[in-house]
Formats: C-alpha cells, sequence, structure tokens
C-alpha cells in the first residue's frame, strides 16, 4: 500500500473496530466500575441518612433531657422556697410559742412569788400574834383566851403590819 | 517509507486486511485484557490500586465528557474512552515495534467520518432537518458556498492532522535512525575491523530523547485533540449548549 492511502475496506474496518471496542469499554470498564461507583453512592448514602438519623435521635433526646432538668430545676426552686417559707411559718410559730410560754411561766412564777410573800407575810403575822399573846399573857399572867381578846391583839398587829 | 502491509485478502470477497488493521486488533485485545484485569473483582470499599486505577479512568472520562459536552451527552462517554483509547495506544504502539495504525490516514478518516456523521446527525436531530439547513445560510445567505466548505474541511483536517504528525513522527524517526547510522558510519567507519566498523554508535540514546516527543508526546496530544474535537464539535451544533 502507498504510504497516503484511503482504502474504503480498511475505513469499513476501523468503523467496525472503534464501536467494537467502545462496546468493549462499555461492557468490561464501564459498567462494573459504575455499578460499584453507585453501591459505593448507595453506602455512603444510607451511612449519611443513618447518622442524620442518630444526630436527630440525639438532639430529640437532648432536648428531652434538657427541659427535664429545667422542669427539675423549677421542682427544686419550688421546693427549696416552699421548704423555706414553711420553715419561717414554723419558726415564727415556735418564737411565738416560745415566747408566749415564757411569758406564763414569768406570770406564774409572779403569782407564785405573790402568794409565797403573802403565806410568809401571814405566817409571820400569827407567829407576832402568837408571840404577842404569849407575851402579853405572860405580862398580865393570865390566859387571854376570849374572843374580844384575840381579835384586838390581831388588829393591832394588823395596823403595825401596815405601818411597816 | 512504505504505507501498511497487506498481510491477508480475504478469499472471494477480495478484501485486503492490512497490517492497520490487524495492529488494532491487538491493540483492542490488549485494551480489552486490560480493562477485564482492572476491573477484576471490585469491592465497593476498594482494597486495590487495580481498581482505584480503574474508577480513576472511569471518572477522567466522564468529567471530561461531562464537562466538554455536558451531562446529556453522558452516553457519549464510551465512545470517546474508545476513540482516545484506540489513538493514543495505537500511536504509541510504535514503541514496541508495530506500525502504528493511526499513522495509516484510512484509520484517522475513518474515525473522522464518524465524527462527521455524528456532528450532522445531531444537528439533524436537534434542529431538524430544516433547521439543519438552515445552518448553512447563516449568519448570511452568501455564505453558504463556506460553510459547505468548512462542514467537509473539518473530518479532513482532524484525520489529515492526526494522520499527519504521527507518520511524520515515524518519518522523522526513520531519518533520524538512518541518519544516525550514517554518521557513526563516518565516525568509526575507518576501524579496520568491519564489524566493529558497522555498529552504529549514534542511534544509542539519542533516538529515544527525540521519541519522547515525536511519539509519546505527540501520540498523546493528538488523542487529546482528535476526541476533544470531536466533543466540541459534536456537542457544538446544540442550540442548549
Amino acid at each position: 500500500m502507498p504510504f497516503v492511502s484511503i482504502d474504503v475496506w480498511t475505513i469499513i474496518m476501523q468503523w467496525g473496530n472503534l464501536l467494537i471496542l467502545m462496546w468493549l469499554f462499555k461492557k468490561f470498564l464501564f459498567k462494573p466500575v459504575m455499578a460499584i461507583l453507585d453501591a459505593r453512592n448507595d453506602e455512603i448514602k444510607n451511612i449519611y441518612d443513618e447518622a442524620e438519623a442518630v444526630k436527630k435521635d440525639a438532639e430529640e433526646l437532648k432536648n428531652e433531657y434538657d427541659s427535664k432538668l429545667n422542669g427539675a430545676r423549677d421542682e427544686a426552686e419550688e421546693i427549696v422556697k416552699f421548704a423555706v417559707k414553711n420553715a419561717k411559718i414554723s419558726s415564727d410559730e415556735i418564737i411565738s410559742d416560745a415566747q408566749s410560754k415564757a411569758a406564763s411561766i414569768v406570770e406564774r412564777a409572779n403569782e407564785k412569788i405573790l402568794i409565797e410573800r403573802k403565806k410568809a407575810v401571814n405566817e409571820a403575822k400569827n407567829e407576832l400574834s402568837d408571840m404577842a399573846l404569849t407575851i402579853a399573857g405572860k405580862v398580865i399572867e393570865r390566859q387571854i383566851n376570849s374572843y374580844d381578846d384575840k381579835r384586838m391583839i390581831e388588829k393591832f398587829i394588823e395596823e403595825l403590819g401596815d405601818v411597816s | 517509507m512504505e504505507g501498511p502491509k497487506i498481510l491477508f485478502t480475504i478469499p472471494y470477497l477480495n478484501i485486503n486486511v492490512t497490517e492497520t488493521v490487524v495492529d488494532t486488533w491487538l491493540v483492542m485485545a490488549v485494551i480489552t485484557l486490560i480493562c477485564i484485569w482492572l476491573t477484576r473483582n471490585l469491592k465497593v470499599v476498594p482494597t486495590t490500586r487495580r481498581q482505584i486505577v480503574a474508577e480513576k479512568l472511569v471518572e477522567m472520562a466522564n468529567n471530561l465528557v461531562n464537562n466538554t459536552m455536558g451531562e446529556r451527552y453522558k452516553f457519549l462517554t464510551p465512545y470517546i474512552a474508545a476513540l482516545f483509547a484506540s489513538s493514543i495506544i495505537g500511536s504509541l504502539s510504535s514503541l514496541v515495534g508495530l506500525r502504528p495504525f493511526t499513522a495509516d490516514l484510512s484509520t484517522t478518516l475513518s474515525w473522522a467520518l464518524l465524527a462527521f456523521i455524528m456532528i450532522q446527525g445531531n444537528n439533524i436531530r436537534l434542529n431538524g432537518i430544516g433547521g439543519w439547513l438552515k445552518g448553512f445560510m447563516e449568519p448570511v445567505p452568501f455564505l453558504l458556498p463556506l460553510n459547505i466548505v468548512s462542514e467537509i474541511a473539518s473530518p479532513i483536517s482532524m484525520s489529515f492532522r492526526h494522520f499527519g504528525n504521527i507518520a511524520a513522527g515515524m518519518v522523522i524517526t526513520s531519518l533520524l535512525y538512518s541518519a544516525l547510522a550514517a554518521l557513526s558510519r563516518f565516525v568509526i567507519g575507518w576501524i579496520p575491523n568491519e564489524f566493529v566498523a558497522s555498529i552504529p554508535i549514534f542511534q544509542l540514546g539519542l533516538p529515544a530523547i527525540l521519541s519522547i516527543y515525536f511519539d509519546v508526546f505527540t501520540s498523546f496530544l493528538q488523542a487529546y485533540i482528535i476526541s476533544m474535537l470531536t466533543m466540541v464539535f459534536v456537542s457544538g451544533v446544540d442550540p442548549r449548549n
């Protein structure tokens, strides 16, 4: 064949060859590789979807916990407030109770003192009147028994007591 | 310089099967075997370097076609890949001593004619026969002859460009070999020993360096150019682009 030549049959064969090579490429290179690439893309997509779902779940859980936590905080605050209020009320009660108790104790003590004093004064008066009677009896050498006498002496002592 | 040799003739039909066609078959067989080897045992999670290479090749072809022609012409990817691979391996086959079948005008002309058919076919498909014919009268009817000439010229220029580059590389390489042989003869021809005197010492090394340009670089460039032109021309008639 000459160096620069056009051979119709060669052209036709080269067409065929190129188209066959294209088919071979498609069958042996593009199809398997594209299949594997698609499979990989699917897998990656699945993994991403899964990750997205897990992330969403986690976010939901987080929100739930957050709201729960906030609720718990509010509740705790409420409890503390309530407890403080209760404690204040009960402490007030206790204080007032103690105050009234103390007041009553003081009052009773005062009363007791008064009674004791009266008792002591009366006893002293009685003793004094007895002593006076004895002394007077000794003085006048006779028994002072009559009611009138007694009465008189007691009156005297009474006046004496009032003076003192 | 000889053209492709006729290796055998198919009897009765009287079809001459040239070196070109047989070399093409060899190249196709090699490409197919490489493809089968590359795509053996593919896994979703790649475990072999082979698979990564295969995926990279497919991805490169897809990207090239997508970027140049658009998503719509994805179906042409295997064609462009076959064209590119045929061209490059055909041209590079000179490195293993075959006659590059791209240095046969019939081969490049067949590819260019195929591109021509695809261009016109795509034009008619997208614009209708009326639109296609009207396209020759644009921008002004006066340019009709020029438009026809440019349409016919494109496959011719495509095929001659590819053929010329590879054939010229072949010619230059063989010229260089004879020149270097002559130079060797001239420099060491005085040695009385006939065997030593006939050693073409200058043929060692230097042709390899020039071959990087004339064979390897040109092969890549021409393969790229012919696939690029095919893509650009075929998608260029698309009014949507």
